[in-house]
């Protein structure tokens, strides 16, 4: 230990860092068991106990707003998370490198965009005088404005989400596909196996523990929808079927300071998420690994 | 190898679905620019589709005279260019111990810092503790809270734990300290892998925005996308100037398409020449288990 001091040395800002930045707000989650004043700060509040969600549980907004996040997460879930398999499978038999390159890179692009940029390109393509009513226009049809349409809102939702991740989605997915061993398609060939046997009965079946530790990374994550998305598309007109837990943890507490409610709100999610995380981590573990 | 009749019309599907969905990650941004180039009335009566219908560079000429989007660009710059230098910093100094066997604590910190990826603290203490330590409208609420992206520094991690362990033994002989060896051996070596996390960080920075809702209320110090958010939303600000300059009729819709690619345009000047690292990177990234 004393001939390698100097790594202790290093490794100090990060600890501070960590500390800082990620211990310090976890413990800071206790403000969900006081009447939280700013001005006596964590160390004078009261101690309520659960009150705070006694309190959140009786309230209307929490209901909507939890089944918002909830139904925004599971029609991701259900169409966001396979998309990038599928689109990843399509790659796999493109042949001609150059083509397969070229489209890769165009469809990494979206991912580097902001969700600002994003949410700016979803609003301008779909006002009222953008691109999409014009080609409506071209079939006669009236035009929409789907961005205040209630209606729409979730579809936009899940749509641009795909735009923007699905082709960075496909990269873990193709290195797997990748390192399958060729000579189990040739022996497959042999038996007689088609392109699409080889897909249906190779690789997918490889790709399975990957997509399974990313289910499980992602279902951990269930209710945390991604604050800049939402709040990007979001208008007046949608709050009631898009409004979310962070879109509205922010704003009612920290531009209305209800800072302990709206914390055993975030909390409430960590739980929810950490809970779905070990179900279905056990259940992938009587099939396969799960993630511990 | 024979190939069926199905299957080569499936190839043909195959291309023809795949060509289609990957000009739709173009087409907006290229419709973006056609817009951005048509004249108002154009844009606005929906004549414009890929190209530029009665060419002009009136709304990029209004918006790169606009004073506020300069501003918050230069704020954008500042904290990409420093926050990529020092997360780098930190994230190297972090990932070098842990990526060493005799570094003996390196398990416990490593299930530390896993842990701080599966609970992520509510918004709402996050928010207070950066307030708390005066960092409220300051430009380092920016950077500090996000100094160290744990997936970066787990790349760095992973890359450095592939370099045989022979390098450093004989550099060690020849005197080298431990930071000797990370500077001088490791970092030559490990270029392609730090081309990819700062790019990360880069993209991170330059597109950072809900810190800046957060933590910047002066809207004096808004980094590019909040601006960019706040000119989407009440167009009339960002047309406001050319009133008083008065040459050039008040239209949103040119505007705000030359102000989102304006935000744009550096990420797309550096995509193509960084490409050729990030795929390795997100890679690495992926296999840490």
């Amino acid at each position: 230990m004393r001939k390698h001091w100097m790594l202790y040395l290093m490794i100090l800002p990060g600890i501070v860092y960590y500390l800082v930045f990620k211990y310090v707000p976890l413990m800071g989650s206790l403000i969900a068991f006081q009447n939280y004043q700013i001005f006596k700060g964590m160390l004078g509040s009261a101690w309520v106990g659960l009150d705070n969600f006694k309190f959140i549980f009786m309230y209307q907004d929490f209901y909507n707003v939890l089944r918002n996040t909830a139904t925004i997460a599971l029609f991701q879930l259900l169409f966001g998370f396979p998309a990038p398999i599928i689109l990843a499978l399509l790659f796999n038999e493109v042949r001609l490198m150059f083509a397969k390159r070229l489209m890769q890179s165009m469809f990494y692009l979206p991912h580097f965009l902001s969700w600002v940029v994003v949410g700016g390109i979803v609003f301008e393509l779909l006002s009222n005088k953008g691109v999409v009513n014009m080609v409506r226009g071209w079939w006669g049809y009236e035009p929409i404005l789907f961005m205040q349409e209630q209606a729409y809102f979730r579809t936009i939702v899940v749509l641009s989400g795909i735009w923007k991740e699905v082709g960075w989605g496909t990269i873990i997915y193709l290195a797997a596909i990748t390192g399958i061993n060729p000579n189990l398609y040739e022996a497959a060939v042999m038996d007689g196996a088609n392109r699409w046997k080889q897909t249906l009965y190779i690789t997918l079946p490889t790709l399975f523990p990957t997509i399974l530790v990313l289910f499980l990374l992602n279902i951990g994550n269930f209710l945390e929808l991604g604050f800049d998305q939402i709040y990007n598309l979001l208008t007046p007109m949608t709050y009631s079927v898009g409004d979310i837990i962070e879109t509205y943890v922010y704003r009612a507490g920290v531009l209305q300071g209800q800072y302990s409610v709206t914390t055993a709100i975030g909390l409430f999610q960590s739980v929810i998420g950490f809970t779905l995380l070990w179900i279905f981590n056990r259940l992938a573990r009587k099939t396969e690994q799960g993630l511990w | 190898m024979k190939i069926t009749y199905g299957e080569k019309l499936f190839q043909i599907f195959n291309y023809v679905i795949l060509a289609a969905a990957a000009a739709t990650m173009l087409m907006p941004l290229v419709q973006l620019l056609a817009v951005s180039f048509s004249s108002p009335i154009a844009a606005d009566s929906k004549q414009v589709f890929l190209l530029p219908v009665e060419f002009t560079t009136a709304s990029w000429v209004h918006i790169l005279q606009n004073k506020g989007l300069w501003t918050s660009f230069g704020i954008t710059v500042y904290i990409t260019v420093a926050g990529t230098l020092l997360s780098m910093l930190f994230s190297l100094l972090t990932a070098y111990p842990l990526s060493r066997k005799e570094f003996l604590v390196r398990k416990p910190i490593m299930l530390g810092i896993i842990i701080t990826m599966i609970f992520n603290a509510p918004m709402i203490p996050f928010f207070l503790t950066v307030r708390e330590l005066g960092l409220m409208n300051s430009l380092w609420s920016l950077i500090l809270p996000g100094l160290i992206g744990t997936f970066n520094m787990i790349i760095i991690r992973t890359f450095f734990q592939g370099i045989p362990g022979e390098l450093d033994d004989s550099a060690r002989i020849d005197g080298c300290s431990d930071a000797g060896i990370l500077f001088r051996i490791y970092l030559p070596l490990s270029k392609p892998v730090l081309a990819t996390v700062s790019l990360f960080y880069a993209v991170g920075y330059w597109n950072t925005f809900q810190r800046a809702v957060l933590f910047i209320r002066d809207p004096n110090k808004w980094p590019l996308q909040m601006k960019l958010r706040a000119y989407l939303t009440s167009p009339e600000e960002l047309a406001a100037v050319n009133l008083l300059l008065g040459d050039y009729a008040f239209n949103t819709t040119t505007l705000k398409a030359a102000t989102i690619l304006f935000a744009t345009v550096p990420i797309l000047l550096v995509y193509p020449y960084l490409q050729k690292y990030f795929v390795k990177g997100a890679m690495l990234g992926s296999l840490k288990e």
